[in-house]
């Protein structure tokens, strides 16, 4: 009796997580895919990295997923609880690294969408490097502080500079940003920080859902999609 | 009068040569664009390179609007206004 309990709850956690990726798999490569016909003919830079963040986010959420079902499947809270000696543990680990690098990349790229006027284009270099090393410290360290502390810090950061670099004029679209990069933090952590947010994670993925769909919904109403 | 955008400048150039029935020369392409020989020069290649415009060589150098050159015409309001949007 108290197997299936735990064999039903392992199943509903893992449809939930099918459930979560899927929708923002698909959120993010629509939003990708409806704008390619706008920058295939305009060109434009800023068109150029909101696309690319999206693509980055779609590739990071199919890292992070794989994440999620090889936890579940080796039975284990963390990829550093993975055993060490196996060749799991390293794809795991690189696994993670691309989940950490793509994400953080594809915050970036979103950063570079509205910013890319006032940046050099070294930016984006400067800015490749930063993921890397963000993604090669979340694979190093096995210290939930150190990821708090790291993730928390971009969290600031990021949305300091979307905040100083609006006009006011956006406040909706700056919102919308901001909580984005508010849900990427909680989805890195909830993969980092094992039991994060356990008891809260059904809002979180509601929410973080949303935000994508909302973003999706601006984007179809924009590109004559809707 | 307020400074074109480099978009705004390429629709304009694209309607220039849309409205000569498709094609025209380069001189008075230059002429009706308002711009510099460098910058025109500059935009010119651009068109060319993003295959919104084609050359065809008769007597004298005509340049003709390409389908991808009327999709942009079209899709110009889209543009900007998704532009405007997202703040990009």
């Amino acid at each position: 009796m108290g197997n299936i309990m735990v064999n039903g709850m392992m199943n509903e956690g893992l449809s939930l997580e099918i459930i979560y990726s899927f929708v923002i798999i698909l959120a993010s490569l629509m939003i990708y895919y409806g704008t390619k016909e706008l920058y295939e003919l305009s060109g434009h830079k800023g068109i150029k990295y909101f696309r690319q963040a999206f693509l980055y986010f779609a590739l990071a959420y199919f890292f992070r997923s794989s994440i999620k079902f090889a936890l579940r499947y080796f039975n284990v809270m963390a990829v550093f609880d993975i055993d060490p000696r196996s060749i799991n543990s390293i794809i795991g680990q690189t696994t993670l690294f691309l989940y950490i690098y793509l994400s953080t990349m594809a915050i970036f790229y979103l950063l570079l969408s509205v910013k890319y006027k006032q940046w050099k284009n070294e930016s984006v270099m400067f800015l490749q490097t930063l993921a890397v090393i963000v993604g090669i410290i979340s694979v190093i360290y096995n210290n939930p502080l150190s990821h708090l502390v790291i993730n928390l810090g971009l969290l600031v950061v990021v949305v300091g500079v979307v905040i100083l670099s609006k006009s006011g004029k956006k406040n909706n679209l700056q919102i919308i940003y901001i909580l984005l990069l508010l849900f990427w933090v909680l989805n890195v952590l909830d993969v980092m920080i094992p039991g994060f947010f356990r008891t809260f994670q059904l809002i979180i993925y509601l929410a973080s859902s949303g935000i994508f769909m909302t973003m999706l919904y601006r984007v179809l109403r924009n590109t004559g999609g809707k | 009068m307020a400074k074109r955008g480099k978009l705004e400048i390429i629709k304009d150039l694209l309607i220039i040569v849309n409205d000569s029935h498709g094609r025209i020369k380069t001189t008075p392409l230059l002429r009706q664009t308002n711009l510099s020989t460098t910058r025109f020069k500059e935009y010119y290649q651009e068109l060319i390179n993003k295959g919104l415009i084609k050359e065809k060589n008769n007597d004298g150098k005509v340049v003709m609007i390409t389908d991808k050159g009327i999709k942009f015409l079209e899709k110009y309001s889209t543009i900007v206004n998704f532009i405007k949007e997202f703040d990009l």
